[in-house]
């Protein structure tokens, strides 16, 4: 039974107040534990289709008469276009058409970050557009760009500002027997996705088929209705296999808008798609953050205050992530206070990055936790356990579920290496063992919806449309689907990415997808699972009990060319609770003292996400998580020139995403406890909680192994030495 | 992006005016990225000598033919290994890795700096943290090449069309009014190197990630008898030939932290090679 309720919804920390229209969750869960096909580990159901070449991606699709777009970018932070024209351009061999500042929304007269899209061209083959974009002639006059993210908050270049206060911070520190103050930084990290921002925008008629590479295909096509003034439904999108997101690719970007214009003004389909030097200015980033940072506290651990001044570099747009959501959160601190300042700069946006705000801001508190730790002389891990959170500490209220302290508990085998590791140091070498927490969201929510078709074979077809962003969505949904019907794996098939064959789904980002979708399609396949009970009742009396993979078989051969349909919906979330997802990774590291060069050996990762739906394709997710949470730590940073702001990291050289060599040894445990308040499932999302505590982990270990307090992200070389000089520095003090 | 690709029958039948392709390693990202024009591209990977004959190497082997041989010194056999990724030292040759061109972002990025004429260093004034901390007050660009300091270091010589010279002589620190980093001849062509017995070698190399990356610092050593040479890649814009101590080095505002690094892997080279 449908009901309209009003709730708040969460997307990757940003919240609203919505009417939603839900469907009851009646369905109880399954008992705890490994099930027939759910709880155990299944390998990727298109696996040996993406081996084989077989899975099509957006950068395989080949319409016919397709041409291919070039976008002219701007060069400069901030500019003016004086004069522009596009004659030489439309007069290049192989040359369609041409569009400039004006023509459509995302072509921009006043580019007011570098790599703004201006004009664009599409021609019979990529080249040719490449060589007709170098033919526009433009005149700019370069404006003054606005950079530094202190200076913009100093002169009010703000998107926005947030602060929050509970209970008194001055009053907490008065009564504490130590402050601890420091001040991190973070950096800017670019997503790069394998596969690049691209399109491919059809007209069909009055229709609009568009190809992209996406983790939300209703959120493209609602906004490319938006901003064509066309109705929803004449907006058909398709993402079949996708290479990678992380967060970047919610939205229809000016990419597909260029392609949609220049395919309406051709009668051509036209594909765009970002080179990998524009991947890396335009395609999004995680924004560099400022936190200064303090933190009080009883001689015992007990903490009195936090209180954090943060900035977000978002960028020319983008929003003010939550990254003071860790210290708010994360701990039983009775006084935090919060200033979060947006600043506005002439930079290209940001844009969400698994776990945006929450990355970062785990950094500073974590560290900022180690250093309160060393100061108090108290062992780190128990520390967090003193301040330990029995009920949510903004609103006092309960959480749905909550196993951080079983967490710990798993992680005093791995905590309890360090003396071993420590041990191992020699003269130049010195090895630590380091730990963090992680909280976040991860619960996803209403609405999601699936469609279960079983035929005559017996075999279930899942009708859904979300997305399959590479995390194995297919895999996982697809076991729910056996588990509930109690057919195998092998007899299920599993529809993503096509606005036009299946239900509404909720975007993939916000580790929501298990979470929305499972819940949906366990109810689907419930629903058609209680029309074969009845169809079973009526062959063979209301007695029949438990039916045996036989009796279905047989009961659905009956059907012929009919076929029995099961609809499922999300239910809501647990009313007044707070669904969040927490773990504690441990690091070990080795520095080298002498020329800065750290390695990270082993992270132990332990993650609390409920219950677990297939543990091979979560531990790929942990291991990815923590792989990308290593570059960010050790080697990736996107550089500007500091007079222009002009971005010099352009190309996979000079910016370093680690190797498999970067990797350290990783173990992965996940507490497979359900949720009992969570949905008919009691499962939560893995994708972003692994890379949370990374980089908090690793500069807590170099603490450990070295004294030196690292402030800052990447741990380069440079940062390395600074650290290890002020650390002998203050030792040379102390004596 | 377009030029003629040819493939001479000889060396002197290269056709006036063309780049030279071997591994293409280099050459085909700088045509891409437009930081090379050339109408025509001669493939030269038939014509330039192949393979390891005691201690020559003809400058057409590649790199990963060379991080396996047995016969070649480890500091040449160590500062291939460490280079690039298995993909690109299988196409890669010696002679191109000895060529190839600063990775300096502004000079990749096509910035008309001093190395293109222009009248300004951007890496000096700008973004220079893996930059030059020798040699550095006209062009601050790093000299990439790790091969190239193990060349220098181990003494090695260089055949080339016209001559014979060391392979330090191969490089030329870029000046007012002459910035070439190469002093070779349009026309010349590396044909082979000659590597000297040496008793003992050792190549070190600091990265930002454990493999796949330039050397931010990188330093070969070799010892004949009682006489050592050291040779460091990426801190000038040529290999760099040191005499083991940096107290010289003039390092600019953020990139001091390369001369710690520098003094540290100088020291520890030394230390392997030193006699037992």
């Amino acid at each position: 039974v449908a009901r309209l309720i009003r709730t708040e919804t969460e997307v990757e920390g940003r919240f609203e107040e919505v009417f939603l229209v839900v469907e009851e969750d009646a369905l109880e869960q399954w008992p705890a534990g490994p099930r027939e096909v759910v709880g155990r580990p299944a390998t990727r159901v298109d696996g040996l289709g993406r081996a084989r070449g077989d899975a099509l991606f957006t950068a395989d699709v080949k319409l016919p008469g397709m041409l291919h777009a070039a976008v002219l970018r701007s060069p400069h932070p901030r500019a003016r276009v004086t004069r522009l024209d596009l004659s030489a351009a439309l007069a290049a061999p192989g040359v369609r058409a041409a569009i400039g500042p004006g023509e459509i929304p995302v072509l921009a007269q006043e580019p007011a970050y570098e790599g703004q899209a201006v004009a664009a061209v599409c021609a019979d083959t990529l080249d040719q557009a490449r060589e007709a974009v170098a033919l526009i002639a433009v005149d700019w006059e370069e404006l003054e760009p606005i950079l530094d993210p202190d200076e913009a908050v100093a002169g009010g270049s703000l998107l926005d500002t947030r602060r929050t206060e509970r209970g008194d911070v001055d009053h907490g520190l008065a009564e504490s027997d130590v402050v601890v103050e420091a001040t991190y930084r973070t950096q800017v990290v670019l997503h790069n996705s394998m596969e690049t921002h691209q399109s491919v925008c059809r007209w069909v008629g009055e229709d609009l088929e568009v190809h992209i590479s996406t983790q939300y295909v209703w959120g493209v096509r609602n906004d490319l209705a938006r901003g064509l003034g066309i109705d929803p439904d004449r907006v058909r999108v398709v993402c079949d296999y996708m290479g990678g997101g992380f967060g970047s690719k919610t939205n229809p970007d000016d990419h597909t808008f260029i392609g949609a214009e220049l395919a309406r003004r051709t009668g051509r389909p036209v594909r765009t798609a970002l080179t990998r030097s524009e991947e890396h200015v335009v395609a999004g980033n995680r924004a560099a953050t400022i936190q200064r940072l303090v933190a009080g506290a009883r001689a015992d651990g007990t903490l009195t205050a936090l209180s954090g001044d943060f900035v977000n570099a978002v960028g020319f747009s983008g929003w003010n992530t939550l990254v003071e959501g860790p210290m708010q959160t994360l701990y039983a601190c009775p006084n935090v206070r919060t200033v979060t300042n947006g600043a506005k700069l002439n930079l290209p946006p940001m844009k969400a990055f698994r776990a945006p705000g929450f990355v970062e801001g785990t950094f500073g508190l974590e560290c900022l936790l180690d250093e309160l730790a060393s100061t108090l002389g108290l062992d780190p891990l128990e520390l967090r356990r003193r301040n330990y959170a029995e009920v949510e500490p903004v609103d006092g209220g309960s959480y749905s579920s909550k196993n951080l302290l079983e967490c710990y508990r798993r992680a005093e085998p791995h905590w309890e290496r360090r003396h071993e590791v420590r041990a191992r140091s020699t003269a130049t070498v010195k090895r630590g063992v380091g730990m963090a927490s992680q909280v976040w969201w991860g619960g996803g929510g209403p609405p999601s919806y699936a469609w279960v078709r079983v035929g005559s074979d017996g075999h279930a077809a899942v009708v859904t449309a979300t997305q399959d962003v590479g995390s194995g969505t297919r895999t996982a949904l697809s076991q729910i689907a056996a588990e509930e019907l109690g057919i195998p794996l092998e007899h299920v098939t599993f529809a993503v990415g096509d606005t036009s064959r299946g239900p509404y789904s909720t975007l993939s980002a916000g580790s929501s997808t298990l979470p929305s979708m499972g819940p949906a399609v366990r109810a689907a396949a419930a629903d058609a699972r209680r029309q074969i009970l009845e169809l079973a009742a009526q062959r063979w009396g209301d007695d029949v009990g438990e039916l045996s993979q036989e009796q279905i078989q047989e009961v659905v051969g009956l059907l012929g060319n009919g076929q029995i349909l099961g609809t499922g919906a999300r239910g809501p979330n647990p009313a007044g609770m707070t669904v969040l997802t927490f773990g504690v990774q441990v690091a070990e590291v080795a520095v080298d003292v002498e020329t800065g060069e750290v390695t990270v050996e082993r992270i132990a990762a332990i993650h609390d996400i409920g219950r677990v739906i297939n543990p091979l394709t979560a531990s790929s997710q942990v291991e990815g998580g923590i792989i990308q949470g290593v570059g960010h730590t050790l080697s990736e940073a996107r550089l500007t020139d500091p007079a222009t702001g002009r971005i010099l990291t352009r190309s996979l050289d000079a910016y370093r995403m680690p190797t498999i060599a970067d990797v350290p040894e990783i173990v992965s445990e996940l507490v497979d406890i359900p949720d009992e308040h969570l949905t008919n499932l009691g499962s939560k999302g893995i994708g972003e909680p692994p890379i949370i505590p990374v980089a908090a982990a690793v500069a807590n270990a170099i603490r450990d192994a070295t004294g030196a307090d690292v402030r800052e992200l990447p741990i380069s070389r440079a940062e390395m030495l600074r650290a290890l000089s002020e650390a002998k520095t203050r030792e040379g003090v102390a004596v | 992006m377009r030029a003629t690709l040819v493939t001479p029958p000889s060396l002197d039948e290269i056709p006036e005016g063309s780049v030279l392709l071997a591994g293409g390693t280099e050459v085909v990202p700088q045509l891409k990225e437009g930081l090379l024009e050339a109408a025509t591209l001669a493939d030269v990977s038939g014509l330039v000598p192949h393979g390891i004959d005691g201690m020559r190497i003809g400058a057409g082997t590649t790199l990963a033919e060379i991080e396996a041989s047995g016969d070649v010194p480890s500091a040449l056999r160590e500062a291939c290994r460490l280079a690039a990724s298995p993909q690109i030292r299988a196409m890669g040759t010696i002679g191109g890795n000895l060529l190839q061109s600063t990775r300096c972002w502004y000079w990749r990025l096509g910035y008309h700096c001093r190395l293109r004429g222009g009248d300004a260093c951007n890496a000096r004034d700008g973004e220079h943290r893996e930059h030059a901390i020798f040699a550095n007050g006209f062009c601050a660009s790093a000299h990439p090449s790790d091969v190239a300091a193990a060349l220098v270091a181990l003494g090695a010589g260089v055949q080339t069309s016209r001559r014979e010279l060391s392979v330090a002589e191969l490089y030329h620190v870029p000046e007012p009014g002459d910035p070439r980093t190469l002093a070779l001849e349009p026309d010349e062509v590396l044909l082979e190197l000659v590597i000297p017995e040496v008793d003992a070698s050792v190549y070190l190399k600091a990265m930002d990630r454990k493999r796949f990356g330039f050397p931010l610092v990188g330093v070969a050593a070799a010892r004949r008898g009682d006489k050592t040479t050291v040779a460091l890649a990426g801190v000038a814009p040529v290999p760099w030939l040191s005499d083991g101590s940096l107290d010289d080095a003039t390092p600019l505002p953020g990139n001091a932290w390369k001369v710690e690094v520098a003094q540290a892997l100088v020291d520890r080279a030394l230390a392997s090679i030193r006699p037992s």
